[in-house]
């Protein structure tokens, strides 16, 4: 089983669990649990063509799964997968 | 709503000032209790853009992760994220608002020649095309 850590302003979606215990071989499997158990989580994870939206990024205990394999990044047992937001602005008028 | 406890506002003060001209970046900890945010606590997260960073922010995924693991060991949640505007007003740009998450909180502070002017709060739409303003209060006599 992998440990998921939910964002706090997701918990509402996950009867305000802040971490969830999932099996699966790899982060999409996990994630696919994830959305099963949760349901409203998903539109706030997943675009509308089914693609993680932009601004999510996920890590498998300290590495962006970018640089690993992607969703088929392999999970072992007591990996802890977090999901943590791209954020940036800028460009303001003077 | 969203109420920012002395230390911490302190703290966003501190690294904005500091950090002019250039703008600044940070994440802001603490609990939300029936739907109004209270934050305790501002971590300073190293503006990672790239290129000038007088007028772009970046925070880096790694160190908003790491702010967010603080504040799970110490009983608290990822509210809000802060950055400062140098010598412009507190508003959500077009770029900060393509930029963003609606997940949190986005608190804007307005820096005016090295000193803090204002604040404003911003709770962006999951779509990332409009930004709705949140109500902040901050500690009176900074
Ligand atoms: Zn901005």
């Amino acid at each position: 089983m992998a440990k998921v850590l939910i964002p706090t302003p997701l918990r509402q979606y996950t009867d305000q669990a802040d971490s969830v215990e999932l099996g699966g071989a790899t982060v999409k499997e996990v994630l696919e649990a994830l959305t099963a158990r949760y349901g409203e989580l998903k539109r706030h994870l997943y675009n509308d063509e089914g693609k993680l939206r932009s601004f999510v990024n996920v890590y498998v205990n300290d590495e962006d799964i970018r640089y690993l394999d992607k969703d088929a990044t392999p999970v072992k047992d007591g990996d802890v997968i977090s999901i943590v937001p791209s954020i940036a602005g800028g460009n303001h008028g003077r | 709503m969203i109420r920012i406890e002395k230390d911490a506002w302190r703290t966003v003060v501190g690294h904005a000032e500091a950090a002019y001209p250039n703008e600044c970046c940070g994440a802001l900890l603490g609990v939300c209790e029936n739907g109004a945010k209270l934050v305790k606590e501002a971590v300073e997260l190293e503006n990672a853009f790239t290129g000038s960073r007088r007028n772009r922010y970046e925070v880096r995924p790694e160190d908003l992760l790491r702010a967010d693991r603080a504040a799970r060991d110490r009983g608290l949640d990822l509210i809000g994220i802060y950055h400062s505007h140098p010598d412009c007003d507190a508003y959500f740009s077009a770029t900060d608002l393509k930029n963003s998450c609606p997940w949190y909180s986005f608190v804007v502070v307005s820096v005016r020649g090295g000193k803090v002017d204002h604040v404003r709060s911003f709770l962006p739409n999951p779509e990332q095309t409009a930004a709705e303003a949140e109500d902040v209060e901050i500690p009176s006599g900074n």
